[in-house]
């Protein structure tokens, strides 16, 4: 034999006392951490918890889901108390080896059936939701949504019930009325996003070539927070979304207002000059409806010819909202923003619809963004990478924007609202 | 191709008569001579020992599971705070998605591909796989396919799709770097190393079983290996055709994922999870097989309900055909889909849970030992079910709507794969150690390794259910404390815990390294029988001979080993002990079967495994190399082809007088 005949030096038979113990409290530990992790997201205010529904397709799943992290729990509670119950109970203390039994079918079987039952029920009222959250028959309100590196266009088709006499471009921030049933309409522009805002409904992927819709509707007026859930890239983590929810009567004030003509700076300002670096620098890209050119022609950006998604933000009416850069950046300062994020429900409209202004202006993001947008935001703005995309970007590039051409800029960006 | 004995009951038979002339060439086809070596570096490198390639398996995908680590503490560093600088976007992407590809691909498969390897074979009574060469292939396609891989780092930067490389986002123009073509291309070669073993192990547990051993009375471990093997024959081909398809428009402009030349992105997405559920199953089921023996040995009790136990896992191979589409219900399939695939999901929980009750209820009246392999198996039972329940609330499709890609989901799959996958795979290292190294692994350090992992994985991973339940995405590369809220269950401080629990993690599992460290060092031989083992593997020497027994054993129990040490008093129905395994081992010996007939080393399957690479590069680099990659496989596959299974020497060589080393003499 070429192996060495030893006694058994070490069967590893026994367990500490301190063992024992350790094990113990880390079994409560577990269940410690496992319970506050189902009490948990009740007591918070993070802008996206899952929990804490704020529209009836939200409530819909939570009601669903509520009993079945339940049921989940006590079985976890169940399988841990046997199993820590079978540790101290048949622990090693010198007892015979036991009878080989092979075990009782009858117990096999009882124990497979519960929880197939259990199942079972959880199934039907599965199959109840998935149906009731796919209908599409009592929409109210249509607005597509589009996703495309790294930010959202929302597109208002015309509805005249609405006062959406002409389509509305917009991005960002999904502006919708409160107790309406809106239909969102998806799509994308180059790989997969996905809709998400958790208070008001799950998600729904946004996939080029196909158009998925997604319920949403919210209770109260407010700002639900979102984000993309489809990895899409360098900048999937800013890729984010709010819905703006509003009182019917300041939903009609908002519609009015995006449909409002252009309005030109006035001869001489610092905005008119920045008008002119627009027209020079941005509108190859960016569209602002109404802006005419020097010699009275209409300027028509171009972002299919620059950027490969084939689309930038509208921004005629930047200003009427609280983000840019796909809301990875806030217009509003610090203390502007938690004004209108914590304004009550009678409120919040009007501190809303007051849109950004030059006091309120987050001047330091919109700055650096003009001055070198890659450099904040990750994109494929590297004009060493664009062999593949016929030399369109993806993402903002960076302009080499001066100083003073900014200060215009900025300037002309505080007109548009 | 081996031919190995099986001789009937109580008759030995000879492969071939004995004196019967040589039927094969005594000169091979290749430039070089034959290796015969059984020491050295050669045995190793030309080995068709389903031990030593088992070994191999193991040590490579030891390597990959610390560079796999590496990258997840990384990640972790990063997330710990808001707005973290240790990553860049780019290098953070390409972070999370070969973190993934090195988990599932280099770490756990080859894992367990390593444990079946060696202990297929030892549990059925079998001296090797029945084609031990494409075993060896098999180790080499899946050793090159993660050099492949993994290139990519030092050449242009590493994959940065995801794991699941979502179309169109892995096309050219999102992805310009050559990460996902290395990706793709060493993915397909890794593939083989699966579908040969796949088929390898299938044939050998169809054909090979010692004489009586039934299939119901095979070990569990070989039992859910088999499972496993018939998910691979059959998912690897899936994905093998996407990553050809992704390749061809990668590389050659092809447009089968491309929405403005037509198709439909969601091709990709069914292609990838047809194949990557079924990977699910086969990540988890070799754990489950490892569990299953660890804990009937240290509870000194049959597995209970041994027939409900394999049909469950058989019934998790078939039910894990139907149910890809979970991942997928945010995708915008519809709700008739959405309802069928939600359900299955449901249905498919209903095995997997016989498993958790069948082993709470082995342990239930045994006498229970706990080693470190014990702890490791018990430890998988509550966090694998902690996994499993999560997997339940996701099973609902309008919850897993909110669930889909935030951190809930990460919580889940790593109860699943660290609580399940990853605990029942160092289970096995502390039990099956001292039969493979002959030397056993530090009990008392194994117990500070089992504890800081179970501290720190759930240190890591509990706190990640918070974090998807209050919204945070996965694979942000930042996060921002604007959507971070307040109060205790705050995204900020739940990260910073996250991020702690991984470093004590890690320092877990470096206390399994020193623990290698420590045994290699140690001159103390591990018992025979160290744990009161039950099945065959236990029943030979430690480490195994080269042919594996003496004498191939005649199966009358499950857990044969055990049976033959012990007798059931009729009685009071105790068990006594009859026979010690050293007293068994010697009446093997002494019984030695007269021929044994092993299968000699080659150097083909290294050959014809090196070729592959060599063709990956060429498409991507320059076409005139992938053509020359393709001569050397048409050369290796003539070689091989024309290449008796044994040298012609080595021919009917018996067992040593100490049954030791058989073909040593031909060094």
């Amino acid at each position: 034999m070429n192996h060495r005949r030893l006694s058994l030096l070490r069967t590893g038979s026994t367990l500490s006392v301190t063992m024992m113990k350790s094990r113990r409290l880390a079994l409560r530990a577990l269940a410690a951490t496992g319970a506050a992790a189902f009490l948990g997201s009740c007591a918070t205010n993070a802008p996206q918890d899952t929990w804490q529904p704020k529209g009836p397709n939200a409530k819909m799943i939570d009601d669903l889901q509520q009993p079945v992290f339940a049921v989940a729990g006590i079985i976890g509670v169940i399988v841990a108390a046997a199993v820590g119950f079978a540790i101290w109970r048949y622990k090693d203390r010198g007892q015979p080896i036991p009878e080989q039994t092979h075990g009782k079918p009858a117990l096999e079987i009882t124990l497979t059936v519960i929880p197939a039952l259990i199942l079972a029920v959880v199934g039907v009222f599965t199959f109840r939701v998935i149906f009731d959250l796919a209908r599409t028959d009592d929409t109210q309100l249509v607005i597509n949504v589009t996703g495309q590196q790294w930010w959202w266009e929302y597109d208002y088709p015309v509805q005249n019930e609405w006062g959406i006499t002409q389509p509305i471009i917009s991005s960002g921030q999904l502006v919708m009325p409160v107790g309406t049933k809106v239909l969102l309409r998806e799509t994308s522009r180059d790989v997969i996003h996905s809709y998400w805002i958790p208070a008001l409904n799950g998600k729904r992927d946004a996939v080029p070539g196909r158009v998925h819709t997604l319920r949403l509707e919210a209770d109260a007026p407010g700002i639900y927070a979102g984000q993309c859930t489809e990895f899409c890239g360098l900048s999937h983590a800013n890729m984010r979304m709010e819905a703006v929810a509003l009182s019917d009567e300041d939903f009609a004030k908002w519609v009015a207002g995006q449909q409002a003509a252009y309005q030109s700076p006035a001869e001489g300002t610092l905005a008119k000059e920045g008008e002119s670096v627009f027209l020079n620098q941005c509108v190859r890209c960016h569209q602002v409806e109404g802006l005419q050119r020097a010699d009275g022609t209409l300027a028509i950006a171009a972002p299919d010819e620059n950027v490969w998604s084939g689309a930038a933000p509208n921004l005629t009416k930047l200003m009427s909202r609280n983000t840019f850069a796909g809301a990875m950046f806030d217009l509003l300062r610090d203390a502007c923003r938690d004004d209108v994020w914590r304004a009550d429900s009678a409120e919040f409209g009007a501190k809303y619809l007051a849109g950004v202004d030059e006091t309120c202006l987050n001047v330091n993001d919109l700055r650096a963004w003009l001055r070198n947008a890659p450099e904040v935001k990750p994109m494929y703005a590297n004009p060493a990478l664009l062999a593949d995309t016929n030399g369109k970007y993806r993402g903002m590039p960076n302009l080499g924007l001066s100083e003073s051409d900014i200060d215009k800029l900025v300037a002309y960006l505080l007109t548009l609202k | 191709m081996a031919i190995i004995e099986r001789p009937a009951p109580g008759i030995i038979v000879p492969a071939l008569p004995a004196g019967a002339p040589a039927i094969t060439p005594t000169r091979t086809f290749g430039a070089l001579k034959r290796p015969v070596a059984s020491t050295g570096w050669k045995s190793w490198l030309f080995t068709v020992d389903h031990k030593k390639l088992g070994l191999m398996y193991g040590a490579t995908a030891m390597f990959f599971f610390i560079v796999g680590g590496l990258e997840a503490v990384l990640i972790r560093l990063q997330l710990a705070a808001p707005e973290g600088k240790v990553l860049n976007a780019d290098l953070y992407n390409q972070m999370f998605t070969m973190h993934a590809t090195t988990m599932v691909f280099l770490f756990v498969m080859p894992m367990a591909a390593g444990f079946a390897n060696y202990f297929v074979p030892l549990q059925i009574g079998a001296r090797d796989v029945a084609f031990p060469r494409i075993n060896a292939f098999g180790f080499w396609c899946f050793l090159a396919g993660g050099i492949v891989i993994n290139l990519a780092w030092f050449l242009g930067g590493a994959a940065d799709g995801g794991w699941f490389m979502y179309a169109p986002n892995s096309g050219p123009v999102f992805s310009p770097s050559k990460g996902v073509d290395f990706w793709t291309l060493g993915l397909q070669i890794a593939g083989i190393a699966s579908l040969t073993g796949a088929i390898n192990l299938i044939v050998t547990v169809l054909n090979m079983r010692a004489p009586g051993m039934s299939l119901m009375k095979m070990p569990v471990f070989t039992w859910l290996i088999t499972v496993v093997q018939f998910l691979l024959l059959f998912a690897i081909p899936v994905i093998t055709v996407a990553l050809f398809l992704l390749t061809f428009q990668r590389s050659f402009g092809a447009q089968f994922f491309d929405v403005a030349a037509g198709a439909d992105p969601l091709l990709w997405q069914h292609l990838f999870w047809i194949f990557g559920h079924p990977e699910v199953y086969v990540l988890i089921l070799p754990s489950f097989g490892i569990v299953s023996e660890v804990l009937p040995v240290f509870s000194r009790k049959p597995l209970f309900g041994y027939p409900f136990v394999v049909f469950s896992g058989a019934a998790i191979g078939f039910v894990g055909w139907g149910v890809w589409a979970h991942h997928m219900f945010a995708s915008g399939l519809g709700p008739v889909s959405v309802a069928v695939f939600s359900v299955a999901t449901m249905a498919i929980a209903v095995p997997t849970g016989v498993k958790i009750i069948n082993w709470t209820l082995t342990m239930w009246g045994g006498k229970l030992v706990f080693s470190t392999a014990m702890k490791f198996s018990v430890g998988l039972i509550v966090l694998f079910t902690i996994g499993g329940l999560s997997g339940v609330t996701h099973s609902v499709a309008p919850s897993d709507t909110q669930q889909t890609d935030t951190y809930y989901i990460v919580a889940h799959f790593h109860y699943v794969l660290f609580g399940g996958a990853i605990f029942g795979l160092f289970s096995g290292f502390y039990y099956w150690w001292p039969k493979m190294f002959g030397k056993m692994l530090n009990e008392r350090l194994g117990s500070w390794n089992f504890w800081f992992m179970v501290i720190g994985m759930n240190l890591t991973f509990g706190p990640m259910h918070i974090l998807g339940l209050q919204g945070q995405p996965r694979r942000m590369y930042q996060w921002t404390e604007a959507r971070a809220g307040e109060g205790f269950f705050n995204i900020a401080f739940w990260n910073l815990v996250a991020s702690i629990g991984s470093l004590v993690l890690t320092f877990g599992i470096l206390l399994f390294l020193i623990n290698i460290a420590i045994t290699a060092r140690s001159k103390v031989r591990a018992p025979l029988d160290p744990w009161n083992a039950r099945s065959l593997e236990w029943m030979t020497s430690s480490p195994p001979k080269e042919h594996n027994f003496d004498s191939i054993p005649h199966v009358h129990h499950l857990d044969e080993f055990f049976h033959r040490k012990y007798e059931e008093d009729p009685v009071t129905h105790t068990m006594r002990e009859v026979a010690t395994a050293e007293q068994i081992l010697a009446e093997l010996e002494r019984n030695a079967d007269a021929h044994i007939h092993m299968p000699s080393p080659s150097y083909w399957p290294l050959v014809l495994a090196a070729g592959l690479p060599i063709v990956a590069l060429g498409i991507l680099y320059s076409i005139p190399v992938a053509i020359v990659g393709g001569l050397v496989i048409l050369y290796a596959i003539y070689g091989w082809s024309l290449e008796p299974s044994v040298a012609a020497d080595s021919d009917y060589e018996g067992p040593s007088s100490n049954g030791h080393e058989v073909g040593a003499t031909h060094g």
